[in-house]
């Protein structure tokens, strides 16, 4: 497995807050990973300086064995997609425009080709809001929206997903179709990963979880070694415990 | 019809209808007026009519087109920027500082310098000052985003208006109408030196900004959607300031400080035709010039002799159908 984004020794602070502290990780194609985290952990901000969007105060980032300071913003935009956390859209772009604009970084066209719109009709089909494309984005219940986002991170072609919460605002069918989705993506070859808070879905579709704590990455480990040590679970609360579903696999729940 | 063909139709069809639209208000509208023009007249030369057809009404007529123009896309553009349907020059700051350039030396009681009248001095001065304050301003890290540059604009605004008020108060009673008289905002004759001055200022700022069409769609939905898609948006934000601020700021010196074209016409198109700029922003200017050149017109024959202020007009006339607008707004179209 390649490595294609390398992470090394990444620190990052809000003021006097530090929320990243010498932080360092690899990932390759076929992973969906999952990073977890209380609030105000640094996932968020994680992705962010991945995705490029902040300068990390000091380390440094590598996208396909290359210092993502040697690539351009267009070139970036061609290997890795970002889902934020929230998009606002108050102007009445159409949810097909939206997922449009993921086309941006693969064309200089002034209107989008007829492979373009192939590609933009696909992804809509996979989080099943084609029927939503003429309507305004911002008229869309929050599910709604999340699914015509992901379709734009979908039609950007990207070989790196980083999802901020991708199943937020999602009915439990939806997240399940949404996590369910992101990991055909990583089977199919690319590399997917999400901030998310839901364990469960984290789970029972990630390949790989990392747990963000004190501005580090306190546990890093394959779903599979999920299961034997459940120290990682105390980083979110006291009350958690882990026991089997009746197929076998791991499940947090409660007390 | 395929997507694409779809979407070259629409462009094509609305861009169509926006320049006849701009056409027509060309070619028409110089013939409305106070007094009849003979057409006869004016093909032979002949006193007065040809000079009232050449000098006064054509000339303004044209002056309203491009300014109406620019206004109205430097809204659009700030707009996007902003990404707040409501933005306009004047959030930003560079009206104001046009503005208190141009009251600054009516108050002085200078008028022309070199012969070209101090007031577009003026304007231009005051509207480069707030840039370079405002960019200055919004900077922090080396870096901008949209929100440093509002809030700086914003301050500069109020810092501005509280300067024109007091110049205004201090000012001599005719001085003081005339701060006011200008501060309304209204289209004069003037020479072709200027337009064909202000054509070419707009003309280069206005396909500069249509180039970065695309950019500008993906920065009407956000900074960090924006550069995932592999934008540089702190260059892009710079480069719509001072462009927006050339656009805004040229008209603004020759106009003085009209308002509401750069509020309902991007609304307008934004919402009937399509909120995509590659064609929001090509009819936006085109209807923004043929609507400030009606408004002008209208001022013109309402009152004979007397004339209505363009800004005055286009704010009687754009504030009541604003307001109907809204109200057909459908619920969904609110969140």
């Amino acid at each position: 497995m390649s490595d294609l984004i390398e992470v090394e020794s990444v620190s990052f602070s809000y003021g006097s807050r530090s929320v990243l502290d010498s932080v360092s990780f690899r990932a390759g194609k076929g992973e969906f990973v999952a990073v977890l985290g209380i609030n105000g952990s640094g996932k968020s901000t994680l992705l962010d300086i991945v995705s490029g969007f902040r300068k990390a105060e000091t380390g440094s980032i590598a996208i396909e064995g290359r210092s993502q300071s040697e690539w351009s913003r267009r070139e970036i935009a061609q290997r890795v997609s970002h889902l934020p956390q929230a998009v606002h859209a108050d102007l009445p772009f159409t949810a097909e425009q939206l997922v449009g604009m993921g086309r941006y970084p693969h064309t200089d066209r002034w209107f989008e080709s007829d492979e373009d719109h192939k590609r933009i009709r696909a992804a809509m089909e996979r989080t099943s809001c084609w029927a939503q494309r003429r309507r305004a984005f911002r008229s869309l219940s929050g599910g709604e929206r999340q699914r015509v986002l992901l379709a734009a991170c979908i039609a950007q072609d990207a070989a790196a997903l980083l999802l901020d919460e991708p199943s937020t605002f999602l009915d439990i069918e939806q997240q399940l179709h949404c996590f369910s989705l992101l990991r055909q993506e990583a089977q199919d070859g690319k590399l997917c990963i999400a901030a998310t808070h839901d364990l469960n879905l984290a789970l029972t579709y990630c390949t790989r979880l990392m747990v963000l704590a004190d501005g580090v990455i306190a546990h890093d480990m394959q779903v599979a070694e999920a299961h034997e040590n459940k120290e990682w679970l105390g980083r979110f609360s006291k009350r958690l415990d882990m026991g089997s579903t009746p197929a076998g696999s791991p499940w947090v729940w409660y007390r | 019809m395929s997507a694409t063909q779809q979407l070259t139709f629409l462009a094509r069809y609305s861009l169509t209808l926006s320049f006849v639209v701009f056409l027509g208000a060309a070619v028409l509208l110089p013939w409305v007026g106070a007094g009849p023009i003979s057409l006869t007249r004016v093909l032979q030369h002949q006193a007065p009519d040809y000079e009232i057809f050449i000098q006064l009404r054509v000339s303004r007529t044209l002056l309203a087109l491009i300014a109406g123009g620019a206004l109205s896309l430097a809204g659009t553009l700030f707009q996007a920027m902003l990404r707040d349907a409501l933005a306009t020059p004047y959030t930003l700051g560079v009206s104001a500082g046009a503005s208190l350039g141009a009251v600054a030396v009516i108050a002085a009681g200078w008028e022309t310098f070199l012969g070209v009248p101090i007031t577009w001095i003026g304007a231009l001065a005051g509207a480069l000052g707030v840039l370079v304050l405002v960019l200055g301003g919004a900077f922090r890290r080396r870096q901008i985003s949209a929100f440093s540059l509002l809030l700086t604009g914003i301050a500069i605004n109020s810092i501005c208006a509280a300067f024109i008020l007091i110049l205004g108060g201090f000012a001599s009673l005719s001085r003081s109408f005339s701060i006011a008289r200008w501060l309304i905002g209204s289209i004069d004759a003037t020479s072709y030196f200027s337009l064909i001055v202000l054509t070419t200022v707009v003309l280069i700022a206005s396909v500069t900004i249509l180039t970065q069409a695309r950019s500008w769609n993906l920065l009407a939905v956000g900074e960090r959607w924006a550069a995932s898609r592999g934008v540089r948006v702190g260059r892009l934000l710079v480069n719509g300031y001072v462009l927006g601020s050339i656009l805004a700021a040229g008209a603004i010196a020759l106009t003085g400080p009209i308002g509401f074209v750069e509020l309902i016409v991007p609304h307008l198109v934004r919402s009937r035709i399509s909120p995509d700029h590659r064609i929001l922003m090509p009819c936006a200017f085109f209807l923004g010039g043929a609507l400030l050149a009606l408004c002008d017109a209208i001022g013109r024959v309402v009152m004979p002799p007397a004339e209505l202020p363009a800004g005055a007009v286009l704010a009687l006339i754009g504030g009541p159908y604003l307001v109907w607008v809204i109200r057909q707004r459908t619920p969904a179209e609110e969140i």
